[in-house]
């Protein structure tokens, strides 16, 4: 049974098709790197598998049920600048909001909540910053304060938009470590990432796309020169340029 | 024939008189009808600045006060249109100006006319693909412009026109109190029970959607909030001061904490507080200067002053104090 | 009824005119610059903030015992401290939002309703201290333009030419620096002053506009025209030409119709003295303007995308018949051709038709079939379809049972052009991905 299986996944953004006829199975306790080039639908993939997005097209299963049924186990960190950082609030509550997703309607976070909320600072070492105001934080320690809003929902399957983008070494290291210990957990994690020096040393699976899949699987058997290639070559200037004359035609600008 | 305790009593012998009240009303020596026209100012005032303060801090954090001016201004023509029907209007019995048309109607108007702003303007957006800033801006002067169109025309009172936008706070009277009560009562018990759901929504859209907590349903009840709370405040303060009266609290408020809670909480003391100072002011200036000026406008007055040594006395007291407002360490680090 | 000529002369109705004409024509052509920069409830804010200005020059004029007769010195004090006013407004906007990180929504409300709530004090002020003067405030709120005088236009009309020079020599810098601001840096072109030259404009046409429309409904004049006036030119210059001649359009509209619908209800109603206001008229009609454009301006108005979208679909249609009647070889009657298409008996007669029409099918007895020119045409189809065909399955690895969907799509779109680039790309293939051969060029 997959942790994550995804069938005819098609998802369009104004008649442009973004992702088109994605497959792909992921078995779980995996650390899985989505990679490809600008544009190539990445962050759109995740959004529609969390059903941020509605695809035109596709089934999306974790262990074979719904995400309905599996909201509960599955986590989701979105990109840094999705936020806006000069909100009125601690790291503290930060994380502690991680647990609104199962209190119930009326329900506010109680000594509980915040006790686990300053447990998990203290694993991604932001405990001694825990009543700072979010703007004070550089990116690396905003990442991690996610990280730890993360970890509160204690779930199975967890979701990553560009966490490594512009944050310091020593915070993406402390990063990759407490998501390769969750791995050991038996927990699934996929993460869209943009470097691809770091690709072979992080990664143990691999989504390689670009509008369309181009492999998935161990990394050592997808992340090859011909596949790169695949993704990265110029094989879709043309395809853009036809696409973007139907979308004018169909909204009917020309 | 009664007198107003408060005739020719100066700043501080206004709070004094209304301490001496306050007890009397405790005790029981005072009854509800026994309250004069300064005090059901106070209580009106206070009322309308606490249910604009908490709308206003959700408001200011999900930058939807732009949103919020459009609603004020576009209320005029629910009210116009819900007067028309309700007094079966045709131009000679429009004399009746007073606008005292029943509350529930004014509701439903003003609820009617939030959906067709917000229809009107993504109509704009999405299908005549016109950019968004101008769109909100001629969709909410177009329909007030017909509004102040129908307003002039219909009850021929050039009065009306001032008087929807700078209110009247001296014309306030003791029916007026229960209304804007209610619509604090359902303001406050609105945002406790959603507190959490509101601020993470307001904080990360993404999130909160990903955990099952809708942005878009807390975006329209914030709406229908700020429908409510205008059709509430638009008798005393008018439509246009009613957005001072969102922005600046919750602004001031900001200064001072890193707290959303604390937000709320000190929003609500600085909005009350400017009510009274202003209305305490306006008194005073009758009484010495033997001058009525505009209660609202004081009001907006004092809530300026207010936010304005709010900046400055931090800025002197700690000078790096603007740092705060100043990016994140990183983007300076990457800025050189 | 008034012979529209006459408003231009009549020496009671010549001046609201032309100075709703001057003021609109101001309005527009800043407006034109304030919507390129995605600043349009700017206007908003500036005209509440001019208001505490204006009132101030009221006062003062009260102070020094102007009466209401004294009508240019009164007009230029309330020019000068709405201008101030307004001008203060602008600055603390920037300075909330650059030195306080306030979020620019917030900071233009904030200007907005504090300004305009000071306004409102002094204004009661006024109306105690100086009654006489009071009409004045109030005229300031929606417009008065109907008292207007020649004075009045005699300024406003120096303003507009002292805009329009500017905009005029300022023209491509303005171009450059709305369109892309860092290029313009790395070109030289002095930022700090091109901006400061936008500021002062906009101000000024804040403050020639309020007496017309007022402070409330001051920002429509500035989005209408604009955006009018864009769906009609993609050219910066012409832009404003179109929007200048809708501001003085709008102008005259505004003063001709409050005047002649007055008097159409005076007849009416006799008894009541009902009158429209100008200021509102003049707003109701320009958005009326922009909202015309919006849908009926050739090429960018949403009609006419309707048609061009109807039209292309009307193309698939008969491209399609054309297809089938290619693949299946023989003349079929209209319920052959019917079973391989999406609708009804009818829309398939109607466009059977027009093929014949075009010479592309002709009929004999109960079936249809191609012409030479109609084998040529559908070949042609089906050559952009396998064309297509190959491209996905081949280059863009896309699964071969997937590709004909998205070539029933696209034979319709490609043009020439890009026939030509896919040929060279595939190195002119002669089977498409089903082992079917592709009709030659």
């Amino acid at each position: 049974m997959s942790a994550l299986q995804v069938s005819q996944l098609s998802v369009n953004y104004e008649k442009t098709p973004v992702l088109w006829d994605i497959n792909f199975a992921i078995p779980q306790g995996k650390l899985v790197g989505i990679i490809g080039p600008n544009g190539a639908g990445k962050s759109t993939l995740m959004k529609a598998v969390i059903g941020l997005i509605t695809p035109i097209s596709g089934k999306v299963d974790f262990f074979t049920k719904s995400l309905k049924q599996m909201r509960n186990s599955i986590a989701y960190v979105p990109q840094r600048e999705s936020v806006d950082w000069d909100f009125p609030v601690t790291i503290l509550d930060l994380v502690v909001m991680g647990s609104y997703g199962s209190l119930p309607l009326f329900k506010r976070p109680g000594k509980q909540e915040y006790l686990k909320a300053e447990n998990y600072l203290k694993k991604v070492g932001l405990f001694e910053l825990k009543d700072r105001q979010i703007s004070q934080l550089s990116g690396g320690q905003q990442q991690r304060a996610f990280i730890a809003r993360a970890l509160m929902q204690d779930a199975q399957i967890y979701f990553l938009d560009e966490p490594f983008a512009g944050i310091d070494h020593s915070s993406e290291k402390i990063i990759i470590d407490i998501l390769k210990k969750l791995t050991k957990e038996n927990k699934t994690i996929f993460v869209v990432h943009h470097d691809l020096n770091t690709v072979e040393s992080y990664y143990e699976w691999v989504i390689l796309l670009n509008m369309r899949l181009i492999g998935c699987g161990e990394t050592k058997e997808v992340f090859t020169n011909k596949n790169l290639q695949s993704a990265y070559g110029k094989n879709f200037s043309l395809f853009d340029d036809a696409i973007k004359l139907s979308k004018k035609i169909s909204t009917g600008l020309d | 024939m009664y007198s107003n305790p408060y005739n020719n009593t100066n700043f501080f012998e206004f709070f004094l008189q209304a301490f001496w009240r306050m007890i009397g009303f405790i005790k029981g020596d005072l009854s509800y009808n026994s309250l004069v026209s300064d005090e059901v100012q106070l209580i009106v005032l206070t009322l309308v600045s606490a249910s604009t303060a908490l709308v206003g801090c959700l408001l200011v954090l999900r930058k939807m006060t732009m949103l919020a001016n459009s609603l004020s201004h576009t209320i005029l023509i629910g009210i116009v249109v819900a007067f028309l029907i309700t007094t079966r209007g045709s131009i000679e019995s429009s004399h009746d100006a007073n606008m005292t048309i029943n509350l529930s109607a004014m509701i439903i108007a003003s609820i009617a006319t939030a959906f067709l702003t917000t229809f009107l303007t993504e109509f704009f957006v999405r299908i005549l693909k016109l950019q968004e800033d101008a769109s909100i801006g001629i969709v909410f002067t177009f329909l007030f412009a017909l509004g102040i169109i129908l307003v002039t025309t219909l009850t021929r009172n050039a009065h009306l026109g001032t008087e929807v936008v700078m209110g009247n706070v001296d014309a306030l009277q003791l029916s007026d109190i229960f209304p804007i009560a209610m619509i604090f009562l359902l303001n406050g018990v609105i945002i406790s029970l959603f507190y959490k759901e509101f601020l993470v929504s307001t904080f990360d859209p993404l999130f909160s959607s990903a955990i099952g907590i809708s942005t878009s349903f807390f975006n329209y009840l914030l709406m229908f909030q700020v429908a409510i709370t205008a059709i509430g405040a638009f008798r005393s303060v008018g439509v246009l001061m009613v957005l001072a009266f969102i922005t600046v609290p919750p602004l001031t408020a900001r200064i001072f904490t890193k707290h959303f809670s604390t937000m709320l909480l000190l929003s609500l003391m600085i909005g009350i507080g400017s009510s009274w100072i202003g209305v305490a002011f306006s008194r005073h200036i009758l009484t010495i200067h033997d001058i009525a000026l505009s209660t609202g406008g004081l009001v907006v007055c004092v809530m300026t002053v207010i936010f304005l040594l709010s900046i400055f006395t931090f800025l002197f007291r700690k000078p790096n104090f603007l740092n705060k407002f100043r990016m994140t360490p990183s983007d300076e680090l990457l800025n050189g | 009824m008034e012979s529209p000529l006459n408003f231009f002369f009549d020496p009671i109705l010549r001046a609201p005119t032309l100075g709703s004409m001057l003021m609109c024509l101001t309005a527009s052509l800043v407006g034109v610059i304030v919507f390129l920069r995605k600043r349009s409830l700017l206007g908003e804010s500036l005209s509440h903030a001019s208001y505490p200005g204006v009132i101030l020059g009221v006062v003062i004029a009260g102070y020094i015992g102007l009466s209401d007769q004294n009508e240019a010195v009164l007009s230029l004090l309330v020019l000068i401290g709405g201008f101030f006013s307004a001008l203060l407004g602008l600055y603390s906007i920037n300075f909330l939002e650059n030195n306080l990180k306030i979020k620019a929504d917030s900071a233009l409300c904030v200007i907005l309703s504090t300004f305009f709530g000071v306004g409102i004090t002094l204004a009661s002020f006024v109306q105690f201290n100086y009654t006489n003067l009071y009409r004045q405030v109030q005229s300031y709120l929606y417009g008065q333009a109907a008292t207007m005088t020649d004075i009045n236009v005699i300024i406003y009309g120096i303003l507009t030419i002292f805009v329009i020079v500017t905009i005029l020599l300022f023209l491509k810098e303005i171009q450059v620096l709305t369109f892309d601001r860092i290029f313009s840096k790395t070109i030289g072109i002095p930022i700090v002053v091109i901006d400061m030259i936008f500021f002062i404009l906009i101000v000024l046409a804040v403050i020639i506009g309020i007496r017309s429309v007022g402070v409330v409904l001051m920002s429509a004049m500035f989005i209408a025209p604009a955006s009018a006036a864009r769906q009609y030119t993609n050219s910066f210059s012409k832009m404003f030409i179109i929007a200048g001649f809708f501001g003085l359009l709008c102008g005259f509209l505004g003063n001709y119709l409050s005047v002649e619908i007055s008097q159409y209800l005076a007849h009416i109603y006799p008894n009541e003295r009902v009158s429209i206001p100008t200021g509102p008229l003049i707003v109701l009609i320009a958005s009326l303007v922009c909202f015309w454009s919006l849908l009926f301006a050739p090429r960018q108005g949403l009609l006419f995308r309707i048609v061009r979208i109807a039209k292309f679909k009307l193309q698939t249609l008969e491209e399609n018949v054309l297809k089938t009647l290619w693949r299946r070889g023989e003349p079929l009657t209209l319920k052959d051709i019917q079973a391989y298409q999406n609708g009804n008996i009818f829309t398939m007669w109607w466009i059977l038709n027009l093929l014949q029409k075009r010479k592309f099918i002709a009929k004999s007895s109960h079936t249809y079939y191609l012409t030479d020119i109609g084998k040529i045409v559908a070949a042609k189809i089906v050559r952009l379809h396998r064309l297509w065909e190959v491209y996905l399955a081949n280059y863009l690895e896309i699964g071969v049972e997937k590709v004909h969907k998205s070539a029933e799509e696209m034979e319709h779109v490609l043009t020439p052009e890009l026939e030509k680039e896919l040929t060279a790309f595939l190195q002119d293939p002669v089977l498409d991905p089903h082992h079917q051969p592709i009709p030659a060029k």
